[in-house]
């Protein structure tokens, strides 16, 4: 009974077998094989990843989701609105976060038809204060550093500023390039213990003028440290090398399966009761994220108080191979 | 590509109102004259330390031998099973030995030398660049790639069946047009190695601290490291700098690409999942392995192996000489440089770097290495991704192509597809790339101070 049951299966299958049009044998891997109706991989997109950035959950915002939308850039996890300069768009996205914390945000420029000494561009960036290799820990040590920094042939046309845009604290820092004829004015500010620049770009210094005037309808947050977003309920106060010895109560080492010897920086989401809610790996590779992720869910952190009262915290931790550094970042980075 | 497409729509306007009109911008084309590379290390070639010339010439000899199977109709041993090409200096030639693709694609004749049997794949062509192929992932049963299953080895377009040598050695070679139907296949041309001896002693605290340096551009650039898997200290060789050292990577390339076993890569090498349970047929192994080896019956140059001749070759070459007038005189070159930097090339293309102190010649000592790379792995964005993974570079990150010697080369990118240096620019900017913003900054330069910009780069 038993074999006869096998038996018919086994036929139907032999029988459509030999209905089915012949390909050659697909060899060792399929390196010889041939099927004209076989599936075409899809062009211009990248379907293999190194280390890349991802998330606990799809819910909790993070910095690399803002998108333009309604000729508005959006960012939910700054609690920002940017409305575009009429004309202008994002014709290509950034590349992922990088493996120091930096983000490119969004690169916004005039439509194609703009051309000569009208063109100019915005790059919204974030540098990760937890995560940054200048030794900085605010906006304007980053923009000194920035400056310091600047190719000998270029000419600062306005040093490190304080200044209020949008009713808040803002860095201003204009430089140009005299042989390129570009001017640039990086506008820069901390929120959830991140720079954010706002580096406009042109060789019409007119109109870099005008757009960091517009700058001033965006909106942001009330105020760096402050509570309440723009988009959802409270936000987690932001403290550096939080996850220490004396925070961390318990802690589960990850196991990882294979060595890549790169960098993963993560920040995480602490609740009130000192579990890890959220995680976000700015650059990791998958199952370095997994290995992480089922070690992380398990770490208990002693609940932070203010007032009195526990209040979540975010946090950064380093995974994998430490960044060799050559100049250590200056301690600090928080937004209470 | 959208510069160039603007150019040749304004040039066909123009001729008909003006024949022979051209761009105001155009790349000037590889630089004639002599060879600006090919030479050993100045010290090298004043023999200090004594011997240390005759083992460059030897390595040289060795890099320009022509492989065989067996040794009996060429000189070198140890070709194939399965190859790309039969000497390192066929596809690492312009324009003198150790640069890169040349005019006329060498492997065209590899395919049916003495006596092989090859079809020539379509991407192959005679005046086309040298290439090798990968299949990014590998196919299912039906043909199809299966996006679950990275491949990334590369493919060798030849086998030995039918050469005199071969004897009864029958492969089949990879499907090509299979590969191409399905969009699962992308190309390498060969990455020239002038001054490779330089790059292979910059410190890797010196590539940190430039590094560090650019952290704050407002460019939206922020690159990172390939490591080496054994030690994880900052591989360097290679398109997404896979390769720690030049002897790696002489090993890996002599194994891959001209199927010769030695004593870095000890096996003959099958294709990416092929018959990996009993490897290749028994008589298409021909020779004992490693085919290269030290010798052991001499003490006088020729003891050491090829692969350790291909490292001190590559190791000893000068980097390459720009020329200061050619082309545009040098007011434009200059003012290109000047612009270069200005616009954020400079970012990632790092014109200089110092080596460390060295141990086996003073041209590698604290040296000044004009490489125009910070060897660093740069996202490069959907345009340029090829979906190979190398070490820790995933499928759009490669390494910045150091462009000393640019002037005269002939074909760019990783894949060689275009020929035309503005093309190449416009290739930096796409979805998800680092360079986008330089090259929308290149973008917004007047056309008379694109043409300084090319004009220096073709000066290199």
């Amino acid at each position: 009974m038993r074999l006869a049951a096998l038996r018919f299966p086994l036929l139907v299958t032999l029988a459509a077998s030999l209905l089915l049009p012949v390909h050659a044998a697909a060899q060792d891997g399929g390196d010889f094989s041939h099927n004209p109706d076989a599936q075409k991989l899809p062009t211009n997109v990248i379907l293999l990843k190194g280390a890349w950035s991802s998330a606990s959950d799809s819910s909790t915002p993070i910095p690399e989701s803002g998108k333009v939308a309604e000729s508005a850039y959006h960012n939910d996890y700054f609690g920002l609105r940017y409305a575009l300069h009429p004309g202008w768009l994002e014709k290509y996205a950034g590349p992922p976060p990088s493996d120091s914390g930096y983000y490119v945000l969004a690169q916004l420029r005039p439509a194609d038809t703009s051309k000569g000494a009208t063109r100019g561009s915005l790059l919204i960036v974030a540098q990760d204060l937890f995560f940054t290799p200048a030794p900085a820990s605010n906006a304007p040590e980053l923009i000194n550093y920035a400056q310091s920094h600047l190719p000998a042939d270029y000419k600062v046309e306005r040093p490190p500023t304080e200044i209020r845009v949008a009713g808040h604290s803002f860095v201003r820092f204009d430089y140009g390039s005299p042989v390129a004829e570009f001017h640039w004015s990086v506008l820069a500010t901390q929120v959830r213990c991140h720079v954010l620049e706002f580096v406009f770009n042109s060789r019409d210094s007119k109109l870099v003028e005008n757009l960091v005037q517009d700058l001033d309808q965006m909106k942001l947050p009330l105020e760096p440290g402050a509570t309440p977003g723009a988009s959802s309920g409270d936000l987690p106060i932001c403290i550096k090398d939080y996850a220490t010895e004396e925070n961390v109560v318990e802690r589960v080492d990850p196991v990882f399966t294979e060595r890549h010897f790169n960098s993963i920086p993560v920040r995480v989401i602490v609740d009130k009761d000192g579990r890890v809610k959220h995680i976000h790996f700015l650059s990791a590779f998958p199952e370095q994220a997994k290995a992480i992720a089922d070690a992380l869910f398990r770490w208990r952190f002693r609940p932070y108080l203010r007032d009195g009262q526990p209040v979540e915290v975010e946090t950064g931790l380093w995974f994998g191979q430490m960044p060799r550094r050559v100049a250590a970042p200056s301690a600090g980075a928080v937004n209470e | 590509m959208k510069a160039v497409k603007r150019c040749s729509v304004l040039t066909s306007l123009l001729f008909l109102f003006f024949a022979g009109a051209a761009c105001a911008q155009s790349d000037p084309g590889v630089r004639g004259g002599a060879a600006g590379a090919g030479q050993p290390l100045a010290s090298v070639a004043a023999n200090t330390p004594v011997t240390i010339l005759d083992f460059f010439n030897d390595g040289l000899g060795r890099f320009s031998e022509v492989d065989s199977v067996s040794g009996t109709i060429e000189a070198g041993v140890g070709l194939g099973p399965r190859f790309n090409s039969r000497s390192c200096a066929f596809c690492h030639a312009q324009p003198a030995v150790g640069g890169t693709s040349p005019f006329t694609n060498p492997q065209v004749t590899d395919a049916s030398a003495d006596g092989a049997r090859n079809t020539i794949p379509s991407f192959v062509t005679a005046n086309g660049p040298v290439r090798e192929a990968r299949f990014p992932f590998f196919f299912n049963s039906n043909g199809s790639p299966n996006t679950n299953a990275p491949n990334g080895g590369v493919e060798d377009l030849f086998t030995i069946t039918g050469r005199s040598d071969a004897g009864a050695c029958s492969l089949p070679q990879p499907s090509f047009a299979q590969a191409q139907a399905t969009n699962n296949i992308i190309f390498r041309i060969p990455t020239p190695v002038f001054g490779a001896g330089l790059i292979e002693n910059i410190d890797d605290s010196t590539l940190l601290a430039n590094q560090n340096a650019q952290a704050g551009n407002g460019l939206g650039v922020s690159g990172t490291f390939n490591h080496n898997g054994n030690d994880g200290t900052i591989s360097r060789f290679g398109w997404k700098a896979q390769n720690k050292s030049l002897l790696i990577f002489a090993g890996e390339a002599y194994n891959v690409e001209q199927g010769v076993s030695n004593e870095a890569f000890t096996q003959e090498r099958p294709l990416p999942g092929e018959d990996q349970s009993t490897g290749l047929p028994t008589n298409c192994r021909i020779n004992g392995t490693p085919e290269d080896h030290t010798n052991f019956n001499t003490t006088a140059l020729g003891t050491s192996s090829d692969v350790v001749g291909f490292a001190i070759f590559m190791r000893l070459l000068n980097q390459p000489t720009p020329s200061t007038t050619t082309p545009g005189g040098a007011a434009s070159i200059s003012r290109g440089r000047s612009l270069f930097s200005a616009i954020g090339c400079a970012t990632c293309h790092t014109p200089s770097l110092t080596t460390a102190s060295s141990s086996l010649t003073a041209g590698l000592n604290g040296a000044t290495a004009n490489l125009f790379s910070d060897i660093e792995i740069h996202h490069m964005g959907t345009g340029l991704a090829d979906n190979v993974s190398q070490g820790g570079a995933g499928g759009d990150q490669f390494r910045t192509s150091p462009l000393w010697g640019l002037g005269q080369r002939i074909f760019f990118l990783h894949d060689g597809r275009t020929a035309n240096l503005l093309a190449a620019i416009e290739a930096h900017q796409s979805n998800g790339s680092e360079a986008t913003q330089v090259e929308e900054n290149f973008d917004s330069l007047s056309p008379s101070q694109q043409q300084d910009l090319l004009n220096f780069l073709r000066s290199l």
